[in-house]
C-alpha cells in the first residue's frame, strides 16, 4: 500500500505544477456556476430548493473539460518520456502504479467535486440561508457523482494506457465520455425497445438521474463500480504488455 | 542467496516481432567486479539492462540478480538493484531534491537514512547547487548526475548503468568515473557506455555485444590480446634529416611508407594524421615479435630524423573495432569482405560460426525468415572471404 499511496500523491500533486490545472478548474468552477444559476431556468426558477442542476451539470463539465486533461497524461506521456522505465524499474508491482495513478487522479477530481459543495453551501448556510434543503437528494447526488467519476478516470486512465501520446488518449477519452453522457438522449428514439434498453444500460445520465432524486439503486453502483475496476484491470494489462512488446 | 555470482544471464533472447534483439546472451558478474558492458548502437546493450531490471521480459532464457530471478521475484531485483536508463528519463516537474526524496520513499528509505546519504550524493554527483531547481530547467548534464543520483539513493549491492557519463562534462565524467572505481570495490557494476578509455579506467573486465551476441567476455588484458597483435606508432621529422647522414633532403610520406612496410613482420602500414613538422605512421606487426630495432636500424641508415617511437599493445578501441566490423558493414550498406590486416576480426568470425552452428541445431521450431535469410548472408560473407 505504502508505494501505491506514494505514486498517488506524487500524480496528485503533479496537477497543481502547472498553470493549466489552475486554469481549468477555475474555468471548471465559472461555467458550473453560471450553470447552476442560469442554465435551463436555472436554479431560481426551480419551485423547490435543490441541487438538482449540480448534479446533472457537473459531470458533464468534469467529462469534457477536466477528465481528460487530468487523466491523458497518466501513463501516455510516462510512456512516450521514458519515466515509466524508471518509474517500474524501482521496487513497484504494476498494479500498484496503476492503483497509485488513479487514486491521484481521482483525487485530484474528488476535490473537483467537494468544491462544487461551495454553492450550496453559499445558498443554504451561509451568508444567504434560503432555508432548509432536502437533504436525502444530496447526500445520494454526491455519491453518485463520487462513483460516476471513479468510473470516468478509470476509462481515461485506460485510454492512456493504450495510446502513443497523451494528445491521442485526451481526443479518445473526450470522444468516450462525451458519447457515454449522450447517448442517454437518443435512447427514446431507437425503434426497437431492447435497444432503448441496451443504451439507457450504458447511458452516464440515465444512470445519474436516480442518485440526484434521492434513489441509490444498486444495480447503478454495480455499474459504475464495475466500470471503474474493469478499466483499471485492463489498464493493468495494458501496462504489463510492455514486457512482451 | 550468498554466492558470488550477483548477475547471472542464461540464454537470454529477447525477440521484437521477427527481430532478435537479443541472442542466447549468457555471462556472470561477481560481486566486487565492475563490468563495462560494450557494443555498437542498437548491440542490445539497454535491451539487456531492461530485461535485468525486469521492465522487459525476455522471450527465451533466465536471468537471476542477486540470486533472485528477474521473472518470479522482480521486487525484490529491483531492491537490489540501482537503475540508470539511457538518457535518464526524469519528471521535469519536480525540483531535484522532490525527485530524489520521491525515489527514497518509493524505496522506503527512512527521512534521516536519506539525509545522510543525500550529503555523500550531492558531492559525488555534484548536485549542491541544482536541488531546488526543477528538472525541466536543467541541463541534459545535470539530468544525469539527478539520474546517477537517484540509483544511488539506497545504496544499492548492484548498480546497473545505461550510458551514465554520456551527456557529462569532462570534469564530471572524471568524478563519476572515479567514483565508481570507488564504490566498485564492494559493490557489483555493469556499465554500459561508449567511452572505451572509460572503461580501460574503471573496468577490470568488460563484455562486448554486437547484433545481439555476446562477442568477447573477459579481463580487458585477455581482450586486448584477443586481436594477437602490437602496433608501432612512428614518427619522422618532415623538414630535416641527421646531419652528417647519408640523406641530403628529408623524405616524402611514400618514401617512409613504402620502406616501412619493407619491415619483416609488418603487416599493415596506415599515415596518421599530423601537423605539417612531421610524417606519422601507425604499423601492425605480430604481437610476439618486436621489430623496435629494425625501425631504428632502418631509420638510421636512411638518415631520417626520428622524433617518436613506440610499441603498444592493441588497443581495446582497435578489438572493439574488430570484433563488431561487420555489424558496423551491414549499417553502412558495405559489402562484408575481409581486408587482410585483420586476423581479429576472423578471430571474431570463427566464433560467430560456432554459435551459428548450435543455433540451427536447436532453433528450427521457431525460425522466421528474416532469421533464415541472415544466416544466408551470413554463409554468403563466408564464401567470399573464402
Ligand atoms: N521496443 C522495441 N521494439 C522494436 N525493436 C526494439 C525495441 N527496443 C529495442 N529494439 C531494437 O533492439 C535492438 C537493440 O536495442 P538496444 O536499445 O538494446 O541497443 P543498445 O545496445 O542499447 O544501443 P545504443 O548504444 O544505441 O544505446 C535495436 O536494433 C533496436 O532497434
Ligand atoms: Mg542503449
Amino acid at each position: 500500500m505504502g508505494t501505491t499511496f506514494i505514486i498517488a500523491k506524487r500524480e496528485f500533486r503533479s496537477n497543481f505544477d502547472s498553470t493549466l490545472a489552475y486554469v481549468v478548474i477555475c474555468l471548471g468552477l465559472i461555467l458550473l456556476g453560471f450553470v447552476f444559476f442560469e442554465f435551463g431556468g436555472g436554479f431560481w426558477q426551480q419551485d423547490r430548493a435543490s441541487l438538482v442542476q449540480i448534479f446533472a451539470q457537473a459531470p458533464r463539465g468534469l467529462s469534457f473539460l477536466i477528465i481528460p486533461v487530468v487523466t491523458m497524461r497518466l501513463l501516455a506521456e510516462e510512456k512516450r518520456s521514458g519515466t515509466l522505465e524508471m518509474l517500474i524499474t524501482l521496487p513497484v508491482k504494476d498494479h500498484e502504479v496503476i492503483l497509485g495513478k488513479f487514486l491521484g487522479a481521482w483525487g485530484l477530481v474528488l476535490l473537483l467535486v467537494a468544491s462544487t459543495l461551495l454553492y450550496p453551501l453559499l445558498m443554504f448556510w451561509k451568508p444567504w440561508d434560503l432555508g432548509p434543503l432536502d437533504m436525502g437528494p444530496v447526500y445520494s447526488g454526491y455519491l453518485g457523482l463520487v462513483l460516476y467519476s471513479a468510473a470516468a478516470v478509470s476509462i481515461g486512465l485506460l485510454i492512456s494506457a493504450l495510446a502513443e501520446s497523451q494528445t491521442v488518449a485526451f481526443f479518445i477519452t473526450f470522444v468516450v465520455l462525451f458519447a457515454l453522457h449522450m447517448v442517454g438522449s437518443v435512447a427514446d428514439k431507437m425503434p426497437t425497445p431492447w435497444l432503448r434498453e441496451a443504451i439507457s444500460f450504458i447511458s452516464f445520465d440515465t444512470r445519474l438521474v436516480p442518485f440526484a432524486k434521492g434513489m441509490i439503486n444498486t444495480r447503478d453502483i454495480v455499474y459504475f463500480a464495475s466500470i471503474a475496476v474493469g478499466c483499471l484491470m485492463a489498464a493493468f494489462r495494458a501496462l504489463e504488455r510492455r514486457k512482451w512488446a | 542467496m550468498s554466492t558470488d555470482v550477483m548477475i547471472e544471464a542464461n540464454g537470454l533472447t529477447k525477440r521484437y516481432g521477427a527481430f532478435r534483439a537479443l541472442d542466447k546472451v549468457s555471462f556472470e558478474v561477481h560481486r566486487g567486479e565492475v563490468v563495462g558492458f560494450l557494443g555498437p548502437n542498437g548491440a542490445g546493450k539497454s535491451t539487456t539492462m531492461r530485461i535485468l531490471t525486469c521492465f522487459i521480459s525476455a522471450t527465451g532464457g533466465t536471468a537471476r540478480v542477486h540470486g533472485y530471478d528477474v521473472f518470479d521475484d522482480p521486487l525484490e531485483v529491483r531492491k537490489k538493484i540501482g537503475y540508470l536508463p539511457q538518457r535518464a528519463p526524469l519528471y521535469g516537474e519536480m525540483s531535484v531534491w522532490e525527485y530524489l526524496s520521491f525515489v527514497a520513499d518509493m524505496r522506503g528509505l527512512e527521512t534521516s537514512t536519506f539525509k545522510k546519504r543525500m550529503k555523500n550524493i550531492v558531492e559525488v554527483c555534484g548536485l549542491a547547487t541544482s536541488l531546488g531547481k526543477d528538472i525541466r530547467d536543467l541541463s541534459h548534464g545535470y539530468r544525469q548526475r539527478v539520474g546517477l543520483a537517484q540509483a544511488l539513493v539506497h545504496d544499492p549491492p548492484i548498480l546497473i548503468l545505461d550510458e551514465p557519463t554520456s551527456d557529462l562534462d569532462p570534469n564530471e565524467k572524471a568524478e563519476v568515473i572515479k567514483y565508481i572505481q570507488e564504490i566498485g570495490k564492494e559493490r557489483t557494476i555493469l556499465l554500459s557506455t561508449h567511452n572505451l578509455s572509460e572503461v580501460e579506467q574503471a573496468c577490470a573486465r568488460a563484455i562486448i555485444v554486437s547484433k545481439g551476441r555476446i562477442v568477447a567476455d573477459g579481463p580487458l588484458e585477455e581482450i586486448r590480446a584477443k586481436s594477437g597483435r602490437v602496433r608501432y606508432v612512428v614518427q619522422v621529422h618532415e623538414k630535416r634529416v641527421f646531419e652528417g647522414g647519408p640523406a641530403k633532403k628529408a623524405p616524402s610520406a611514400e618514401e617512409v611508407q613504402a620502406a616501412l612496410e619493407k619491415l619483416p613482420g609488418v603487416t599493415s602500414v596506415v599515415e596518421l594524421p599530423t601537423d605539417d613538422r612531421a610524417h606519422s605512421f601507425q604499423l601492425a606487426g605480430a604481437q610476439d615479435g618486436d621489430i623496435r630495432a629494425e625501425i631504428f636500424q632502418l631509420i638510421v641508415s636512411k638518415g631520417w630524423l626520428l622524433l617518436e617511437m613506440r610499441r603498444e599493445a592493441q588497443k581495446l578501441e582497435d578489438v572493439f573495432k574488430a570484433l563488431t566490423k561487420n555489424d558496423e558493414r551491414r549499417d553502412r550498406g558495405r559489402p562484408i569482405v575481409e581486408d587482410d590486416e585483420d586476423e581479429a576480426e576472423a578471430a571474431a568470425e570463427d566464433e560467430d560460426e560456432d554459435e551459428d552452428e548450435s543455433d540451427e541445431d536447436e532453433s528450427d521450431e521457431d525460425e522466421s525468415d528474416e532469421d533464415e535469410d541472415e544466416d544466408e548472408s551470413d554463409e554468403d560473407d563466408k564464401k567470399k572471404k573464402g
